[in-house]
């Protein structure tokens, strides 16, 4: 009895352990497959290439590949890849000196710590990492001794190149020296990083900065074109040519009010706006002011230029100044017909405001960039009763000065107004080269435009300015 | 003098005091000190005040505040300018000694004594404070009106003409399958394509009639004339746009303005 | 040379930059970043020369006893303490002595305007005397009190808590209140607008009311939803062409003068002298 129930017990034991050991043998079963296949590798990106990246200042390598097989697709899918640069262990010792350098330069400016001499310690820290610098190139060119590879940058699935832009600094972490060999390997990875395939290892490649960016030659072009036209129409007007130029309200107008400030015997207010004396709206307001300064002059009517930067204060004496003397009445002239106000935006717009309601100027000229202030001065001008002519090429102004200015020029037209009213015709002839180059313009956007609806992207592409 | 402005001189100083001391009494039992905490609120109502009086005309509380303003900005501007730039940019470049003197990180890696240069030309700027060498002081200036002059020529060719030319190749024809397709779609709908054909011929044509509108060496007369004048139209359109857009967030500043005056200063509202 | 030279180191500086704008490398670009710093530091020196401009200006109303000119003194007290904030820093509490620093020093800087406003001897003496008192009493309390620096910007920015306090309480207040005059500007500017009877104010006019509709809640939905893409449609049409003709426009002026700065052509921007 004993043995027949031993009997029963093994029976069951192995009925009962059967499915189990039928199923690790089982060659057809699917689960155990699909185990086997995931733990083996993607495959590979091929053909990769590393280059310098062109039309830069260097420390840049561009590194392009064709995608794996696998880029998310199937169930080795590879959802990332990854680049590799290959780094000596110099690196480890320039950032432990990089470090000291900027621990000593944090106490030296918060004075927090006296128990060490910091400045010492700086400097020692600062020669020691300049030293070290130098053998930088040596060092990669020792590849593949003293160094391993080290992941710079990853791009996502689909993407096949990756620029490795580095710093141009040697003072900060990314830096990457010019003229130096570097070797890059890029690796296809799984959704388990673990799961990965190595690219075949590519180089050595250096970077280094070109002395032409190629990127730019539709500018090149412009700048060309652009320089022959305004040159052939200045030497025509220096000639004598005559040149038309269509009327425009706002320059005859300032002849009219300083007469009427004349007769009036107000002075008259001329504003340069906020813009330097590098921002070539206010240089285009020297000119128009120059003309404006002679008329006052010679009818001895009294102006006032209230100026936001002292750069432009300066120059505007110089150009008040010469007008006066070419009117003859350098002896009416004074130094504080143009004065420095203040370099804070509002506070000058209090004080021209001031001066419009406590001088009554007959005309009120506001010429140059102007920005959130243009309305509050326009308005008051309009509020003190005074003539009011502006210009500026801020788009974003030049509705308010339309609203409550008597004459506006219009963007360009400010340029078209200086050039007018500048002492010599010279200056209309580039007038005459900016037509032209709108009429050139015109003449490509058409074009342009039946080359995007018949797809003929030549043309327009040679109007695409890359970096 | 008249009695009108002392009086009103009087009720505004009584005012100041008053509010002063209701500030004051507000900031008790705070953190900060509410003597002075009272005194500054109260100033910077009045201030804020003395403004707005503006719109009713010029008066000397107006007067008081512009030049208090024109004043401590024109100390603020330089003073900010001393230290950022000269104290910040220049010293750390330039010598270690004063960059400690003044706290500043040092910088060895950029140190370059052509910074001296602008320091010169920024003292031949000063020249023109005398008669004689005022001359001098248009070096610096040409330093600065050629460099930047290059600057801008380079830079506004690219951004305001090459990429405004190719800004303006757009397709008229847009998602074209033949006429019978056209017109069996044909829709009133923003996203459609007759909307969307429409849109991009206005925009050509407005920047084509706009562009008319500035030449200047040719009579604007006959197509060109009314070219032009579709122009100037197209134009005022863009202004009267620009202007409706700005108005929102100018009546926010001063909205602004009234919660500082309604709720911090008077804690009218909560 | 006095007038040839200039315009020679425009030409120099401009082709410079011109030339800069194609060429990447990083010698190209180092002089490039060199010479945009260096007209920052140039600029600072020109501030001097502003702030000497605004404090002569001011000294000359006192001076001719013009209109208003006793405003010019509260100008010249706020230029002048914000300056002593800026470039000072007091180490310790309490404030008191700094402050009395502060008044002596206001108090020398009068009596010496008031010296130079004077005319006839007898006051000028007097004012003299008084400059002289003042000055010395204030470097008596300045050494005195030795418990402040000479300057105030450090590593954790601004320390002088009164140039603070002055920028926060003085500059903010009437900055904001100037910049919030606009919401009545624009109001006005618009009531002239309507006024003006004419076929491009009107366009104007039209054009700004539908883009101000856009910002109404109400008309965002239901049946008035048409307003708000007619408005959508008016910003990214014709408001797009314009302004893009406009930029066009501006670009070219800008170049144009630039090159004929660069060039020589244009020199009125120099004076005569």
């Amino acid at each position: 009895m004993r043995n027949k129930l031993l009997l029963i017990l093994c029976l069951l034991l192995v009925l009962g352990g059967a499915p189990t050991w039928a199923q690790e043998i089982d060659p057809l079963d699917t689960t155990a497959a699909v185990d086997s296949v995931a733990l083996s590798s993607p495959a590979p990106v091929s053909m990769v290439q590393a280059k310098d990246k062109g039309n830069d200042h260097g420390h840049a390598v561009v590194i392009s590949w064709e995608l794996s097989a696998d880029d998310s697709y199937g169930d080795k899918s590879v959802i990332q890849y990854e680049v590799f640069l290959w780094k000596p262990f110099l690196y480890d010792t320039i950032q432990t000196l990089r470090d000291r350098v900027g621990t000593a330069k944090a106490h030296l400016i918060a004075h927090d710590d006296d128990s060490r001499d910091w400045k010492k310690e700086f400097r020692r820290a600062q020669k020691e990492f300049d030293e070290i610098m130098k053998g930088l190139t040596e060092a990669h060119a020792a590849y593949p001794e003293g160094g391993e590879f080290v992941n710079v940058g990853k791009v996502p699935c689909g993407e096949n190149s990756f620029k490795h832009i580095g710093s141009k600094g040697n003072e900060s972490g990314t830096y990457l020296p010019d003229y130096t060999d570097f070797y890059y390997r890029v690796d296809a990875v799984t959704a388990n990083s673990e799961i990965r395939s190595q690219s075949e290892i590519i180089g050595p490649v250096q970077c280094y900065g070109q002395w032409f960016n190629t990127g730019r030659n539709p500018v090149l072009a412009a700048v060309l074109i652009f320089g022959f036209l305004t040159l052939f129409f200045v030497k025509r007007a220096r000639k004598g040519s005559k040149l038309y130029v269509r009327p425009i309200g706002g320059i005859e107008a300032v002849d009219d009010a300083i007469g009427r400030a004349t007769e009036m015997g107000r002075p008259i207010l001329y504003v340069m706006g906020l813009g330097t004396a590098a921002d070539v709206a206010t240089i285009a307001s020297f000119t128009i002011l120059g003309r404006v300064a002679k008329q006052v002059a010679e009818y001895q009517t009294q102006l006032i230029v209230p100026t936001y930067d002292p750069i432009v204060m300066s120059v505007g004496q110089e150009v008040v100044k010469s007008s006066y003397m070419d009117a003859g009445r350098a002896d009416a002239y004074d130094k504080d017909i143009v004065f420095f106000v203040t370099q804070s935006q509002f506070a000058y717009v209090a004080a021209v405001n001031g001066i419009m309601l406590r001088d009554r100027p007959a005309t009120c000229i506001y010429m140059g960039k102007f920005f959130a202030e243009s309305l509050l001065l326009a308005e008051t001008g309009s509020m003190a009763g005074s003539i009011q002519i502006s210009g500026t090429d801020e788009v974003a102004q030049i509705p308010f000065f339309i609203v409550a200015c008597d004459y506006t020029l219009i963007g360009e037209e400010l340029y078209a107004a200086s050039a007018y009213l500048g002492r010599e015709p010279v200056l209309l002839g580039s007038l005459k080269a900016q037509d032209y180059a709108k009429a050139i313009l015109l003449i490509f956007a058409v074009l342009g435009l039946v080359a995007a609806n018949l797809d003929f992207n030549v043309f327009t592409e040679l109007f695409h300015v890359t970096n | 003098m008249k009695k009108a402005p002392i009086i009103i001189m009087a009720l505004v100083t009584a005012l100041f005091v008053l509010s002063w001391i209701f500030k004051a009494i507000s900031f008790q039992g705070t953190e900060e000190h509410f003597i002075l905490s009272g005194f500054k609120y109260t100033l910077a109502a009045f201030l804020t005040l003395a403004i707005f009086s503006f719109l009713y005309r010029d008066n000397p509380f107006y007067k008081f505040a512009e030049h208090l303003f024109v004043g401590v900005s024109a100390a603020f501007w330089m003073t900010m300018g001393f230290w950022s730039t000269i104290v910040g940019n220049l010293i750390p470049r330039v010598s270690e000694d004063l960059s400690h003197f003044f706290e500043v990180p040092y910088e060895p890696a950029s140190r370059n004594l052509f910074y001296f240069i602008p320091v010169f030309l920024g003292i031949l700027l000063l020249m023109r404070l005398s008669s004689k060498y005022g001359w001098l002081s248009r070096w610096p200036l040409a330093f600065i009106v050629g460099t930047t002059a290059g600057f801008n020529f380079v830079r506004y060719l690219r951004s305001d003409f090459i990429n405004q030319i190719s800004a303006t190749f757009i397709p008229l024809l847009v998602d074209w399958h033949g006429i019978g397709h056209f017109f069996s779609n044909l829709s009133l709908s923003s996203v459609g394509q007759l909307v969307t054909i429409l849109s991009n011929l206005v925009l050509f044509l407005g920047v084509f009639c706009g562009l008319i509108y500035f030449f200047f060496s040719k009579e604007h007369k006959g197509a060109f004339g009314a070219a032009s004048r579709v122009g100037i139209w197209i134009l005022m359109i863009t202004f009267g746009a620009s202007f409706g857009y700005t108005v929102m967030g100018r009546i926010s500043l001063l909205v602004g303005r009234l919660t500082f005056l309604f709720k911090d200063w008077l804690e009218l509202i909560s | 040379m006095k007038r040839q030279l200039p315009f020679a180191l425009v030409f120099l500086f401009g082709i410079f930059m011109l030339f800069q704008y194609f060429v990447p490398h990083e010698k190209s670009e180092w002089v490039y970043e060199f010479l945009l710093d260096w007209v920052v530091v140039i600029g600072i020196f020109a501030l001097a020369l502003g702030i000497w401009s605004l404090f002569r200006v001011s000294v000359d109303k006192i001076k001719l006893r013009k209109e208003n000119y006793g405003y010019s003194y509260i100008t010249l007290a706020g230029l002048f303490v914000m300056v002593a904030f800026g470039f000072t820093h007091r180490v310790a509490e309490p404030w008191g002595l700094y402050f009395v620093w502060i008044i002596l020093s206001l108090l020398c800087l009068a009596s010496l305007m008031q010296l130079r406003a004077s005319t006839n001897s007898g006051q000028k003496k007097k004012y003299l005397a008084s400059a002289l008192i003042f000055l010395v009493l204030a470097i008596i309390v300045a050494i005195y009190d030795d418990a402040w620096k000479f300057y105030f910007y450090t590593a954790e920015g601004l320390e002088n808590s009164m140039f603070r306090a002055f920028f926060d309480y003085i500059l903010i207040p009437i900055l904001s209140t100037m910049f919030a005059l606009l919401a009545f500007f624009i109001a006005s500017a618009a009531y002239r607008a309507f006024r003006a009877r004419n076929v491009l104010a009107t366009l104007l006019l039209i054009a700004a009311l539908v883009v101000m509709l856009r910002f109404c809640p109400w008309i965002q939905s239901g049946d008035t939803a048409w307003v708000s893409k007619a408005s959508n449609w008016l910003m990214n049409v014709p408001n797009l062409a314009g302004q893009r003709a406009i930029v066009v426009g501006i670009g070219l002026g800008i170049v144009a003068t630039a090159l004929k700065i660069i060039l020589g052509i244009e020199r009125g921007y120099m004076g005569k002298g």
